[in-house]
This record gives C-alpha cells, structure tokens and sequence, in this order.
C-alpha cells in the first residue's frame, strides 16, 4: 500500500458540492488520460450504475487518491456497497450537500462506531 | 409631439411593460417572504404575487432553491419573449441588442465545451436561454478561432464583435476564454452604446445611456478590481478588457488599466463622483445592484419610451437574485444575512 | 474443543516442550491483552473525536455552501460549468504521514496547498471575483476539516481492524491454545502415571513369584533332610552331632541339586 503516492482528494458530489471543493484548489485532471478526480452528480439523470463505476473507479483502479469524498445522499444510493468498503485507503468520507444536511444516522463509519459500542 | 407616434408602434408593449413592472415584488411583499420558516411557507407566499402558482408542479421534497431559481428565470424569460415578439423595427432591434450580452456568454460557454470535448447536448442545456440563436448548437466544429469565426460565428449578430478583437491566429485556451468573453463584452457595450445614441429617440435615448454606461463602468471595476490578483494580465492587455465609454472614461480607465494595488484602484474609483465610497465598506456588488436598480427605477419616469423594457428586464433579474437569495437563506438556516437583497419598488 | 489436545508422543522430553509452550502462551497472552488495551483505548478516543468532527463538519460544510450561494448572486449565474472545465491541476493535496501507536502505523493526512497553481484566476473576472475569492478561501477550509477528518476516519478503520485481529489473538491464546496445551500436559503427565503404575506392579509380581519360587525350594529342602535324618537314625543309631554333621555334607550337596533344578525351572518358564 503505497501511500506517497495517494496526493489527491477526489469527489462525488452534485453540482454545487463540486463547484465549491474545486474552487478550493482539489481539482485535477490527470494530463496522460485526462481523468478527471471529480464527478458531478445530476438528480434523476446520473444513475446508480454510474455512480457505482465511478466509486469504484475512485476506489480501486486510480491509486493517488487519498481521500474520496462523497455527497451523502448520493452514498444513500449505493450504500451496500460504501458499508461493505472496509480499506484504509482511500478514506470515504461522507459529506452533506446544500439542500441534503447531515444526518450522521446513515453514516457508514458512524454507523460501525455504534455498533462497536452498542449504543 | 414624439409620445403620438410613439404609441403607434410600441403603445402595447409599454403597457405590458408596466404592467410587468407593477408586478414586481415590493418592500412589502420581500419583508412577508423573509418571514418565511420553511421553503414552503416561502412558495406559499410567494403565490399570493404575481408568480402565482409557479412552484404548484413541485412536491415539498423537491422543493429546493435551484429549482425556484429556475422557475423564477423562466418566467422572466416568458415574459420577454412575449414582449419581443410584439416589437417592430428598431425596437426589434433594441430588443435584440438586449441578448446579444447573453448570446456571448453563450458562445464563450460553447467553446469552453468545445476545447474540453464536452458533450454537446449537455453544454446546450446549459446556455442561456435569451442568448440562443440557431447556428448555437454547430459551434463545437470549431477547434480554433478562426475556423470558429469563418464557419460558425459570421452569420449571428455578434460577429462583428469577434472580427474586431482577434488576430484570429491566435489558439483557444482556458486562460483566453475570459479574456475572449470580456473583449466581446467590451465591444458588444461600445455596438449597443452607439445603437441607443444615434437610433433610440429621446427619452429613451438619455436614460439608455445612463443605464449602460453603468454596466460599462460595472465592468470596468470589477475587472481592475479581480484582474489585481493575476500577474498575467498586463496593463496593455487591460486597456484592451476595460470599455472604453462611462463615466470613469477616459482618464480613470486609463488609470485603473495601470492600477496594481487595490489601495490605487479604490482611489480611482473614488475620484469620480456616482462611485464615491463604493469600495469603501460593504459588499461592492450589493453597492452595484443596488445603483443599478436606482437607475432602472428612475427609469420608469421616462414615459413613450422603450428603456422601461431594460428596466424592466435588469429588476427582473434583480428579484430573481433576490427571491434566490432569500429561499438559500431559508433553506440554509442563515437569517442574519437575510435582509441583503435588494429592493427599490 | 477444550477436550482436543495435540498428538504427541507422551514423554517427558514432551512435558517440557509443552510446559515452556505453556508458559510462552500464557506471556503472550497477557502482552496481547495490554496491546489491545492501548489500542482500544486510543479508539475510543479517536471515536469520540470522529463524532464531534462531524458535527463540525456539518456547520462548515454549510457556511460554505453559503458562500457559493453569495457568488452565484453576486455573478447572477452558476459558475459551476466553468469551474468544472477550468481545472486542470490540483493545488490542494495531501500528504499522509504516518504515526506509530503500539506497533500499529495510522496514517495521519495532512493538507498541503500549491500557491504556485491558481485554475480559476480569471473566473468572475467581469463579475462578482470578490466573491469567487472569498469562496475559495472557505472552501478551503473546509476541505482542511474534511481532511482531519478522513484522518481520524482512516485510523478509526485501521485500528478497527488491528483490534480485531488482536482480540481474535487473544481470544485464541486464551481459549484455544491454553486449555489445549494444558490438555497436553495433563495427558503426559496421566500417561506418564500410568506408565509408573504400570512398571510398579509388574515388579510388584516379579517379586512376588520370586517368594513363592523360593518357598517351595526351602519346604522341598527341609522335606529332604527331615527323611534322610530318620533314616539314619533308624540305621545306625549314630551320635547326634553326626547326623547333623552329615546332614549339612547332604544339604551342601542338596543345594548344588536344586540349583540345577532351578535352571530347569527357568527353562520351563522359557518354553511355556
């Protein structure tokens, strides 16, 4: 696990999420393949399929990102598979959007700390 | 004598104009919508003016304030194409003067997409809608200016703008587009001034002037102001951005082309007198908006003239902002900052 | 499972082997034990601050998003498109450093920003680039929270599954490897008793045929010199210490007999 190498903090997120974490400096587009780190969700046009591959893109194949961030209502749609993610890196966060405030109650990692306390 | 034959032509639309114009929310109608807990509180007050029942199709989970903002535009958007289609002649004209600013930001739009392979379809959605004209959707064949201007560009309106401003040798890039948008802005406000000046008939003439003399000089303020942080805009390139007619033309855009500091630029400004204390305190675009909406209210005194329909259309576009802006405060739990909008009527 | 034990040979050279083992089970065990301990420990800790940090973010996520709503009416138009298409590289990265906590490596990430790389110098040029800027300085904050927080969220994971394993260790030594190497042990050791009792009881017999052997020959011999006496007796009518005298040249002789005799036992026992 090569973790020099995890640089980048690569987003799932709607529109305004996107805007706002790339204004903040984190986007990159990769010069040999032009990938992109980041992905911007549509309601009712981006499908659960894409946004599937695209964590799983983040996830798996592209190996210098460090942190993957991730809109939670958006994580609600794949969210077996984000609660079945146990690796270290890179590191799922979960994060609100504008119009869907935090609820830590669907929170994967959130959810495992109350289990592993039993609260 | 003029107001006679004024309403020969343009009688009809100047009702609709101020009948529009009184549709507009008042002091009254913002201080019920700011009261509002909850975005369906808002949408329920709002239906009492005259957006009626607008946001009716949106069920309370979809009720979010991008789709507000989108609704709202849309029926602005209604309401002009319908006045534009009542106009003749050299008020058709006027009218079209009026979306070429847009159909810039369109093309600019277009070939950002264009450079970055984007998705046609998508880019379209994305254009604005008062900006669109046919050959819009073909720009994305080009891949440099020329190419872009010779097939594409020398049908549509705002052609004259591009052959005026480009060694057309010159290759598209991201850090040319704003720069592209801001020449063709420039050169669309020097067209339209010249249009009001010699074609427009007084009143409307004297109160278009003012009005887009104000949008030059916006311009020019901002763009001293934001270029400061950018060491690659050298002052020649400037003098080539800024517009060259307002108020702050001649000798203070010459300055502010030279100005490298905010402390110069705040000096400048302040030497002349409509922007006195404007980058003083405060937020400078609240200062801008709300100038601007002065000017459109003074606007609306002028009688037999078609300035009402800028008027009109720029305190539109100010309520939609506002409305935006009020249901973001709401939905964001932000009541402190609730009370910025701005409002004149 | 308390009742398997290893396959061994039980032995004595054994018993020490399984003894040290035993011994090395029950160090390990308690080393373990602490081990995991200090790791749940920090855990706990780091829960906690997990569970506060995103409540945090929660509120700076907001305030950002607000920000963005200041640009978009200050520009009058969504600027996401166009940021989206002028990035190009990324000017806020992290670095992970990595901290030692009982043997275990947690990453810690931390943010580091570029200022040589500005994607979005020109976006708001004509418009509304204060509040681009101000924007942008926001979210970066905010991303550095997120970043704590997937600090935190990276070592909660980690530690998470370096606790687990540990526990399954320990849970191992304790239910598994002990009682089964004490199994162990108690099986030698029983065995090894056996065995003894065994070995003693079989000299226990050894002994005792031994007795019964020499009883017969001694009865056989005194039946012997009891008849040989009378007849002398009888015969001659010889003086007493004579006959006593004889009597012990015929023992000697006797004796000399049934030591013969015995040979031929013992090659009786041999054949049957």
């Amino acid at each position: 696990m090569s973790v020099d190498k995890r640089t980048l903090i690569a987003v799932i997120g709607d529109e305004d999420t996107a805007t706002g974490l790339l204004l903040a400096g984190i986007g990159q587009i990769t010069p040999e393949t032009q990938e992109k780190n980041f992905f911007v969700y549509e309601e009712n046009k981006t499908t659960k399929e894409d946004v599937l591959e695209k964590f799983q893109f983040f996830t798996q194949e592209r190996d210098d990102i460090a942190i993957l961030l991730i809109n939670q209502y958006v994580a609600e749609k794949i969210r077996a598979d984000i609660d079945s993610y146990s690796n270290a890196f890179p590191a799922i966060l979960e994060i609100p959007s504008k119009d869907h405030p935090y609820d830590p109650e669907k929170d994967s990692v959130l959810k495992r700390v109350r289990r592993l306390f039993g609260e | 004598m003029e107001g006679v034959y004024f309403n020969v032509d343009n009688g009809f639309i100047e009702g609709v104009v101020r009948g529009y114009r009184n549709g507009l929310l008042t002091s009254n109608q913002y201080l019920n919508l700011t009261q509002c807990d909850t975005l369906d509180d808002f949408k329920l007050q709002l239906s009492s003016t005259d957006y009626g029942n607008f946001l009716s199709s949106v069920a309370t989970e979809g009720l979010t304030t991008s789709i507000i903002q989108e609704l709202a535009s849309q029926k602005l958007y209604q309401e002009f194409n319908y006045i534009r289609n009542q106009t003749r002649r050299f008020n058709k004209k006027f009218m079209d003067f009026i979306t070429y600013g847009y159909m810039i930001d369109n093309v600019t739009l277009m070939i950002t997409g264009t450079i970055h392979d984007r998705d046609k379809a998508e880019i379209l959605q994305r254009c604005h809608p008062l900006g669109w004209f046919d050959t819009l959707p073909t720009l994305s064949v080009a891949t440099d200016l020329e190419s872009l201007y010779e097939t594409v560009l020398v049908d549509t309106p705002i052609a004259p703008y591009f052959s005026n401003c480009f060694d057309n040798a010159e290759e598209l890039d991201d850090l040319n587009i704003e720069i592209i948008r801001n020449k063709l802005y420039k050169a669309y406000l020097n067209d339209f001034y010249n249009f009001i000046s010699s074609e427009l008939p007084e009143p409307a003439k004297e109160a278009m002037q003012d009005l887009v003399v104000f949008e030059a000089d916006r311009r020019s303020i901002n763009i001293a102001l934001n270029s400061l942080q950018s060491e690659d805009i050298a002052p020649d390139l400037k003098r080539e951005l800024l517009p060259d007619l307002g108020k702050l033309y001649p000798i203070a855009t010459a300055h502010l082309a030279e100005a490298q500091d905010f402390e110069t630029v705040r000096a400048i400004v302040g030497s002349v007198y409509e922007y006195k204390g404007i980058l003083e305190s405060g937020n400078l675009e609240d200062h801008f908006y709300k100038y601007e909406m002065e000017l459109c209210r003074d606007a609306f005194t002028q009688q037999f003239a078609v300035s009402t329909i800028w008027a009109w259309m720029k305190s539109k576009e100010q309520e939609v902002r506002n409305i935006t802006w009020i249901a973001e405060c709401i939905a964001q739990n932000q009541r402190e900052k609730i009370n910025n909008y701005i409002s004149v009527y | 499972m308390s009742a398997t034990r290893e396959q061994v040979f039980p032995t004595r050279m054994i018993l020490g082997v399984m003894k040290t083992k035993l011994k090395g089970a029950n160090q390990g065990h308690s080393l373990l034990k602490r081990k995991s301990e200090a790791l749940t420990k920090r855990f706990r800790d780091i829960t906690k601050r997990i569970d506060e940090a995103k409540q945090k973010m929660g509120r700076v996520m907001q305030t950002a998003a607000f920000s963005l709503a200041e640009v978009s009416y200050a520009t009058g138009e969504n600027i996401g498109y166009q940021v989206q298409e002028s990035v190009s590289k990324a000017r806020f990265r992290v670095k992970a450093r990595q901290e030692n906590v009982s043997g275990v490596y947690l990453p810690q990430f931390e943010s580091y920003i570029d200022s040589n790389i500005n994607d979005f110098k020109l976006t708001g040029l004509g418009r509304g680039g204060q509040q681009v800027q101000h924007a942008k300085e926001i979210y970066s904050k905010a991303v550095e929270t997120l970043v704590e927080l997937a600090s935190l969220q990276t070592a909660f994971i980690i530690l998470d599954e370096v606790i687990k394993v540990t526990n399954r260790r320990v849970n191992a030594i304790e239910h598994v490897i002990i009682p089964r190497t004490e199994n162990t042990i108690a099986y030698i050791n029983s065995e090894l008793d056996e065995l003894d009792r065994e070995e003693f009881y079989r000299l226990k017999k050894v002994q005792e045929t031994k007795q019964k052997e020499t009883a017969r020959v001694d009865a056989e011999v005194r039946a012997k010199a009891q008849a040989a006496a009378e007849l002398q007796a009888s015969q001659s009518g010889k003086s007493l210490d004579k006959v006593i005298a004889e009597n012990k040249i015929t023992e000697a002789k006797e004796e000399s007999n049934s030591n013969e005799n015995l040979v031929a036992n013992q090659e009786d026992d041999v054949i049957f």
